[in-house]
C-alpha cells in the first residue's frame, strides 16, 4: 500500500493541479483572516475564534482538488496503466485516496501558519477577550481535519462521477444552492449538511453542535462517498 | 504443444445487445513474437483488455502464465500492457509519469533512466507529455510497460500513427524484444505493419476468430496449383484418384491443393490429359488477411 500511495503522491505533485488548488486556498485564507480581523474587528470569543477558522468554506478547494484529480485519472485516461500495476481496484483507490488526504494535509498545515502567523498578531490589537491556547489548538486541529477529510471527500465524489466537469459543478451546486434550500425546508437539518459541518469543525464547535459530533458528520458524509466509489469503482470496467 | 504464456478460452464481451466478442480461444507461445490482427472494430482491445484484467468477460477465461492477471504477484514484473486507450496526463513529464508508475510498482527510480534510454525518449524525457508526438507518445508507452522487465509484453496498436522511420524501429524492438526470450502479443489492424516481425498470429472477425497459428498458415490456406485443360472432368478424376484436394475456379480453371506443379504435371501425364497452362499459385498475406477479414464465415480454431 505504502508504494501505490508513494506512486499516487508522485502524481499529485507533477502537475500543476495541486499547486494551482494549494495556491488558491492560501489566498482565500489569507483573505479571509485580513477581512474577518480588519474589516469584522471580533470583539467576542465565537467572533475570534470565526475569524481564524482556516477549516470553513475555504476547505471545498481541497474538496475540488481531490475531485479534480480523480476525474482526471479517468479524462486523461491514466487509470489503466496504473490499474496493470495494482489490479486491486480497492486497494489502488485506497491509496489514492490517502495521497490526496495527505496531500490537502499538507496544505492544511500551510493554511494554519499562515492563518496563525497573520491572524494572532492582528487579533492582539481588538478588543474583547483575548482567545485561550485550547482555542487555537481546537482551530488547529479543526481546520487539519477538514482539510485532510475535504480530500478524501473529493476523491470518492470524482470516482463516483468520472466527469470532471459534472463533478466539481455538482460539488459547487449541491453545497451552495440544492442544501440552503433543503434547510429552508427544514431547519433542523442544517447540523448535518455539508457545507455546515466543516465550519463547525473548523471553529472547533460552536453552541449548536460541539467539535466531536461535528468531526463525525463530516466522517460519515466522507466515509458514505468513498465506500460508494471502492464499490463501484471494484465492477467498473477499466475505459 | 510448447507452453502458453497467454491463454483465452471462450472469451465473450457484451454491451447491452452487442456482442463485441464471441467466444473467443487463443494461445499464445511463450518466447514467440504473436500478431493480433483483425481489422477496426474486429474486438481486438476489448479482447486484450479482458486478458489484462481491465474488463470483465461476459464469459470465458483469459489467463497470463496460467493465472488470471488480477491473481499475478508482481503484475508489472509479468507483464508489460500498453493499451492505446492508456495514457500519461498532458500536464506531466514523460519522465515523472514513469517515475510514478515505478513508484507503485515498487521499482528503483534508476529503471526510468534506463527505459527511457531503451526507447529514445532520453531528449524528451522532462517535457510535458502533452507536447509529445504520436510517435513520442508511443514509446513513452512502450518504456511504460518495460518497466518492470516483463518477461511478456501485450501491446495494442503500437504502430498507429507511426511514420515508416517508426514503424521501422518499431520493428527492430519487437525482434529484439523476441531475441531476449520474451513473449510479445501485438494488436494491429493492418497486416503489413506486423508481417514481417510476427512468428503466429491470431486473427479476429467481428469478435470470433478466423484463423491461428505461424504466419505461413495464412497464406497456406490460399496455396495450390492452378491448372488449366480442355479435358478438366479426366484430369479432376485422376487427381481426386490420388486424394488430393480440386476446385474448380470460375473461370473453369481447377485448383489443386496437398501437391506441387511437378506432381500435378506427372498425374496429369500418366493420365493422358493435356494441359495448357500449370503454374504454382500464391496468395499475399495481404490477399489472405483480407480473405480472411472480410465478412468470411468463421472457422473453429484448433
Amino acid at each position: 500500500m505504502n508504494r501505490l500511495i508513494a506512486g499516487e503522491l508522485i502524481k499529485v505533485r507533477t502537475t500543476r493541479t495541486a499547486l494551482g488548488f494549494a495556491a488558491a486556498a492560501l489566498l482565500l485564507v489569507l483573505a479571509s483572516v485580513l477581512v474577518s480581523i480588519l474589516a469584522g474587528h471580533p470583539d467576542t470569543i465565537e467572533d475570534k475564534r470565526s475569524a481564524l477558522n482556516f477549516g470553513n468554506s475555504i476547505s471545498f478547494v481541497l474538496l475540488l482538488l481531490g475531485a479534480v484529480g480523480a476525474t482526471g485519472e479517468f479524462r486523461h485516461r491514466t487509470l489503466a496503466p496504473a490499474v496493470l500495476i495494482a489490479p486491486d481496484r480497492l486497494r489502488l483507490f485506497t491509496a489514492r485516496t490517502a495521497a490526496y488526504a495527505l496531500t490537502a494535509l499538507a496544505v492544511a498545515v500551510l493554511m494554519a501558519v499562515v492563518t496563525l502567523a497573520i491572524g494572532i498578531p492582528l487579533l492582539g490589537g481588538e478588543s474583547g477577550p483575548d482567545l485561550a491556547g485550547g482555542d487555537y489548538v481546537r482551530i488547529a486541529a479543526g481546520g487539519l481535519i477538514v482539510t485532510a477529510l475535504s480530500g478524501a471527500l473529493g476523491v470518492g465524489v470524482g470516482t463516483l462521477v468520472r466527469n470532471q466537469v459534472f463533478a466539481v459543478v455538482g460539488i459547487i451546486v449541491w453545497t451552495t444552492i440544492a442544501e440552503p434550500l433543503i434547510t429552508l425546508a427544514d431547519d433542523g437539518l442544517t447540523n448535518y449538511t455539508l457545507s455546515s459541518a466543516p465550519t463547525r469543525v473548523g471553529a472547533g464547535g460552536d453552541a449548536e453542535m460541539a467539535f466531536l459530533p461535528a468531526v463525525l458528520i463530516l466522517v460519515a458524509w466522507t466515509a458514505v462517498f468513498c465506500v460508494a466509489a471502492a464499490l463501484v469503482d471494484r465492477r467498473r470496467d477499466v475505459e | 504443444m510448447s507452453a502458453a504464456a497467454i491463454e483465452a478460452v471462450g472469451l465473450t464481451k457484451r454491451y447491452k445487445s452487442v456482442t463485441a466478442v464471441d467466444d473467443l480461444s487463443f494461445r499464445v507461445r511463450e518466447g514467440a513474437v504473436t500478431g493480433f490482427l483483425g481489422p477496426n472494430g474486429a474486438g481486438k482491445t476489448t479482447t486484450l483488455r479482458m486478458v489484462l484484467g481491465l474488463a470483465r468477460p461476459s464469459e470465458g477465461t483469459a489467463t497470463i502464465q496460467g493465472r488470471r492477471y488480477v491473481e499475478l504477484d508482481e503484475p508489472a514484473r509479468t507483464v508489460g500492457a500498453n493499451l492505446e486507450v492508456a495514457g500519461a496526463h498532458p500536464g506531466r513529464s514523460g519522465r515523472n509519469h514513469l517515475r510514478a508508475l515505478a513508484a507503485m510498482a515498487g521499482l528503483p527510480g534508476s529503471r526510468v533512466d534506463e527505459v527511457l534510454r531503451l526507447v529514445e525518449l532520453e531528449g524528451a524525457a522532462d517535457r510535458r507529455a502533452g507536447k509529445y508526438s504520436l510517435g513520442m507518445r508511443q514509446r513513452l508507452g512502450l518504456a511504460a510497460t518495460l518497466l518492470g522487465d516483463p518477461q511478456v509484453l501485450v501491446l495494442d496498436e503500437p504502430a498507429n500513427g507511426l511514420d515508416p522511420q517508426g514503424i521501422r524501429w518499431l520493428r527492430d524492438f519487437l525482434r529484439a524484444m523476441a531475441a531476449q526470450g520474451r513473449t510479445v502479443l501485438v494488436s494491429s489492424h493492418v497486416l503489413a505493419e506486423v508481417a514481417q516481425t510476427v512468428d503466429d498470429v491470431v486473427v479476429i472477425h467481428r469478435g470470433r476468430l478466423v484463423q491461428q497459428g505461424p504466419v505461413e498458415s495464412l497464406t497456406a490456406a490460399g496455396a495450390g496449383v492452378l491448372v488449366r485443360t480442355p479435358r478438366s472432368v479426366a484430369l479432376r478424376a485422376a487427381l481426386e484418384h490420388v486424394r488430393l484436394a480440386v476446385t474448380e475456379a470460375p473461370d473453369g480453371a481447377l485448383v489443386v491443393e496437398g501437391a506441387d506443379a511437378a506432381q500435378v504435371g506427372e498425374i496429369a501425364f500418366a493420365a493422358g490429359v493435356p494441359l495448357h497452362e500449370l503454374a504454382a499459385r500464391s496468395t499475399s498475406l495481404e490477399e489472405a488477411f483480407l480473405a480472411l477479414t472480410t465478412d468470411a464465415p468463421p472457422q473453429v480454431g484448433p
